[in-house]
């Protein structure tokens, strides 16, 4: 009885959640190439366009509004190489961290359990110019490597996190029967802890990755001008005005973060089940 | 003469406990266990079994004392060196492996062949009878199956010893009852000592070669099941034990062995007994079923009447005061009426006397 | 702990400690540093105190070394506003929401809490982006309003605080949500029917009942909101405009167009010490709500 209002408040808060994004996807098909927000029919253009595949347009009537689009695809190779490398950097200092703290007793160890979170509770802003002013005092150039290093600080609290959680959810006699049975720590880990842990590992690092390929206000300070990431080329374009590519550049990523978000879940979802 | 398989001495382990106090889990333990024997831990929640059981597999580090195993102190051994294996209270199977390989695991970390790793899992599955489960997943095993992998996995690298810690405790009644049979078969089949932890004491009664009470980090009494059970060293012991009546008496006197007690109310008791002092304070311990109606012997007025089953329960106020009296019949020809007199008649030697204190 | 253990230990924690250390705690402290450093006539800094940075902001700057001006408070004052009126909103719209999902079926269940945490991993700048076409006077809002009669005019909600709330707000919709859910799933539903059998109005159940009991979720959410929030500096770079200026893009002023790297580094701190308070304030109280968690 009072299930309906709650039900349909609920079904237009989900409306309001992914009016925006099918928003976008809407306009990045949209031909009207002088005010896309209104609709004039059909297009793929502006994706073509966005790969620089297009070159029958007519400059007076649409213009390519595409800067460049190497510039795109380098924006994106460098938020590649950052994601992954900061992946792979922040998921084995979070492990190691999760495990060192679920596995042992010691003094101090609240305050690292603490610690350990508070650069994910940091605002963005204040780590952002904290690496800029600490970077340049130690005259490291502004670069791929600067950007890697700065986001391990906030994405290694996240995988500690997602690992942790799944830790503490182990059995630990399992690794006292192992022990129990004659393996040492070393084979322990490997046959017994490794693939229980699979998949908080793979949720963490998945995790890692979707947070650094979207990362902008942190990498937006300590970004050099040769190290542009996507996210940052993304806010170049829009500082500059609103131009129908950034709807089919936009439309791609949300779908590839999409894709990516499901298969994490669908990941958690089989690693449940077992 | 060879030594023990184990030895324990004067083995002591604390606690900090949240509040920063320390807190003795272990207390002073001595133990021996020898080769081929079944020994039960018995004793209250708290009282450290599961902390002896876990120093003696190396989970634990002991603060003060030695553990040694064929002579060889193995105190500084980590747990994967000991050849001492543990059946866990959970099981601990691990889920992403088939029961095969739970099973083959301890010869898979030791680097033993494929070939004679399968024969050997074979054999252990077969010996706790689930030869045909090898393929399954733990999760898809019952718990009184899961029951027998852990044991066929503790079983199969051929450990000197085998630690229990409660591995019935998960099952229900029948299968529990079925599983103390199988595992002391088991045991008498192997050959290996078995140090098992319960909070049954019918278990313990039925299982071991040895029991040993433990209270609070101690070791209160070890012997003999029947021993523990007919001559129990102190109250606790006796309260722990199954069913008992603890009757406080005066020693009378003694004559040629025997010894006439005087109780609270004013009647007399006999026991036999050696070495008592007459005037001293003791306490007797009657056993339930060691009383049933005769001529002669404990009068009272019956109480209540509780049929239980086969037995019979009477609860019986005897002449002159103190406190109640249990009775269990087994087969009872007439059946007593709640208010009529009785006399309980009992074998003197079946009672045992001890000191008040204790 | 034996010794290898110990060894253990000191191997697995090491690595973090020293990168957490040197490329954490190290630009946090030079932050600190700098807010009281001279500012340099050219960018730069000049190695000699000066606490006039601060001065600035809270006004006792002397008036010829540097001057006090009140739009530095008020902008401060600004993104606490802000940045409560995020959380109030989220507050508001992810409860009942939260109290609705917990109530499905379990496959329904799932599918919904996919869908709660789905845009979180869709760009923040292409959500953002999203709400820069919604809002424009020829946006579709605008569009929607006008073909349904509601307005005659084109609000004009873009480049204003609200629409940094609106922004804010969707941005932190999930961030809300989920700590809420998890304190009301973990819910004891009969202790909701206990109350109604005892004889209270749904309203008392709610209020004494349902909210105490999901004191911990709510003020989880409203830390995790507040934080990322009041810092905020692309909702209002993209949202907001001049009228929906935030200390974020002041601090940003600092850092790469005014190059006042003390002042802003001061501005910086306040933001921190803000975030400090908060935390150490709620999360004690949030321990104490939740008994022992
Ligand atoms: N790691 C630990 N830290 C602090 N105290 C502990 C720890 N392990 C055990 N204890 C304490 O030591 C005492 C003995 O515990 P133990 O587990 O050996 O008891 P137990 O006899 O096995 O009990 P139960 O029959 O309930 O299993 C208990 O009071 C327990 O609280
Ligand atoms: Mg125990």
């Amino acid at each position: 009885m009072r299930r309906l209002p709650l039900t349909v408040f609920s079904l237009i808060f989900f409306a309001f959640l992914y009016l925006p994004l099918a928003v976008i996807v809407g306009y990045s098909f949209n031909a009207n190439p002088v005010n896309m927000l209104v609709w004039e029919g059909f297009t793929l253009d502006w994706y073509r366009g966005l790969f620089g595949l297009d070159r029958s347009f007519d400059p007076q009537s649409r213009t390519v509004y595409v800067e460049s689009t190497p510039q795109m695809l380098a924006a994106l190779r460098n938020s590649l190489i950052v994601a992954v490398s900061t992946t792979c950097i922040a998921t084995v200092l979070g492990t190691t961290a999760a495990l060192a703290l679920n596995r042992y007793r010691f003094r101090g160890k609240a305050l690292w359990s603490g610690g350990l979170m508070v650069p994910m509770m940091m605002p963005d802003i204040v780590l952002g110019i904290g690496l800029l002013i600490f970077f340049t005092s130690a005259g490291m150039r502004l670069s791929l490597l600067t950007i890697i290093i700065g986001q391990c600080t906030f994405l290694t609290s996240y995988v500690f996190i997602v690992v942790q959680a799944r830790l503490a959810g182990l059995d630990p006699a399992l690794e006292e029967a192992s022990a129990d049975l004659g393996a040492s720590d070393w084979v322990t880990f490997r046959k017994v802890t490794l693939p229980q842990l699979a998949p908080g590992l793979l949720g963490g690092a998945l995790l890692a990755f979707i947070i650094s390929m979207d990362d902008l206000v942190i990498t937006y300070f300590i970004s050099g001008s040769g190290s542009q990431t996507l996210p940052i080329y993304i806010f170049g374009m829009i500082r500059r005005g609103v131009k129908p590519e950034i709807n089919a550049l936009a439309t791609l990523i949300i779908l590839a973060s999409v894709l990516i978000a499901g298969l994490g879940l669908w990941l958690r979802a089989r690693g449940d089940r077992k | 003469m060879p030594g023990p398989l184990l030895e324990i001495r004067a083995a002591r382990r604390s606690f900090t406990t949240p509040e920063g106090r320390d807190f003795a889990a272990l207390d002073g333990i001595d133990l021996r266990v020898e080769d081929g024997e079944f020994v039960t831990l018995l004793g209250p929640s708290g009282c450290g079994k599961t902390t002896l059981l876990r120093a003696i597999a190396g989970f634990e580090q002991i603060d003060d004392g030695v553990i040694r195993l064929d002579g060889a102190d193995i105190g500084p051994l980590p747990p994967h060196r000991r050849p001492v294996n543990t059946v866990f209270q959970s099981y601990a199977l691990f889920p992403h492996m088939s029961v095969a390989r739970n099973v083959g695991y301890a010869l898979e970390v030791r680097g033993v062949a494929r070939k004679s790793r399968e024969a050997a899992v074979t054999e252990a599955l077969a010996k706790v009878g689930l030869a045909q489960f090898g393929a399954r997943r733990p999760a898809q095993l019952s718990g009184g199956q899961r029951q027998r992998v852990a044991l066929a996995r503790a079983i199969v690298a051929q450990p000197r010893l085998l630690l229990l810690d409660e591995p019935l405790s998960a099952l229900d009644r029948n299968l529990r009852q079925q599983m103390q049979i199988e595992l002391k078969d088991l045991q008498n089949r192997l050959g290996i000592a078995f140090v098992f932890v319960t909070h049954d004491q019918e278990e313990a009664l039925t299982m071991s070669d040895r029991i040993v009470v433990m209270r609070a980090g101690r070791i209160e009494q070890a012997g003999p099941p029947r021993e523990i059970f007919r001559a129990p060293k102190s109250r606790f012991v006796a309260e722990f034990i199954g069913e008992t009546n603890l009757l406080p008496a005066v020693v009378r006197a003694t004559v040629g062995g025997m010894a006439e007690l005087s109780l609270e109310g004013g009647q007399v008791l006999h026991a036999r007994a050696d070495s008592l002092r007459p005037g001293a304070k003791v306490v007797a311990v009657l056993r339930p079923t060691d009383l049933a109606p005769a001529e002669q012997g404990l009068a009272g007025i019956v109480r209540r009447v509780i049929y239980l089953g086969a037995d019979l329960h009477l609860r019986v106020e005897p002449e002159g005061g103190g406190g109640e009296i249990g009775v269990i019949l087994r087969d009872a020809g007439r059946v007593p009426a709640q208010g009529e007199r009785i006399v309980l008649g009992y074998d003197p030697a079946r009672v045992h006397v001890m000191e008040a204190g204790a | 702990m034996t010794h290898r253990q110990r060894v253990q230990l000191f191997l697995l924690l090491t690595p973090v400690t020293v990168f957490l250390g040197v490329f954490f705690l190290i630009p946090l402290g030079t932050i600190a540093v700098y807010s009281l450093l001279t500012p340099g006539l050219y960018g730069g800094v000049e190695w000699s105190f000066y606490h006039w940075n601060y001065g600035r902001i809270f006004g006792w700057a002397d008036g010829i070394t540097e001057v006090f001006e009140p739009v530095y408070l008020h902008i401060l004052l600004r993104s606490l506003g802000l940045a409560a009126a995020t959380v109030a909103i989220c507050l508001v719209l992810c409860y009942p929401v939260a109290f609705w999902v917990a109530g499905l079926a379990p496959r329904w269940r799932m599918l919904f809490l996919f869908l709660i945490t789905l845009p979180f991993f869709a760009s923040l700048i292409v959500r953002l982006y999203a709400w820069l076409l919604l809002l424009k006077p020829s946006g579709l809002l605008n569009t929607v309003l006008m073909g349904l009669g509601v307005i005659t005019e084109p609000l004009d909600i873009l480049y204003t605080p609200v629409a940094v709330i609106l922004g804010m707000v969707y941005i932190f919709l999930p961030f809300m949500f989920l700590p809420l859910f998890a304190s009301i799933d973990t819910l004891d539903r009969s202790l909701i029917e206990a109350s109604g059998d005892l004889g209270a109005r749904p309203v008392q159940t709610l209020l004494k009942v349902v909210l105490p009991m999901t004191v911990p979720g709510i003020v989880a959410g409203g830390v995790i909101v507040f934080i990322p929030a009041v810092g905020n500096f692309i909702v209002p770079d993209v949202l907001g405009g001049a009228k929906g200026l935030m200390t974020g893009n002041l601090i940003e002023q600092q850092f790469l167009s005014s190059r006042n790297w003390p002042f802003g580094s001061a501005l910086a701190m306040v933001i921190m010490a803000l975030v400090l308070g908060v935390l150490l304030v709620f999360s004690n109280r949030a321990r104490r709500a939740g008994g022992r968690t």
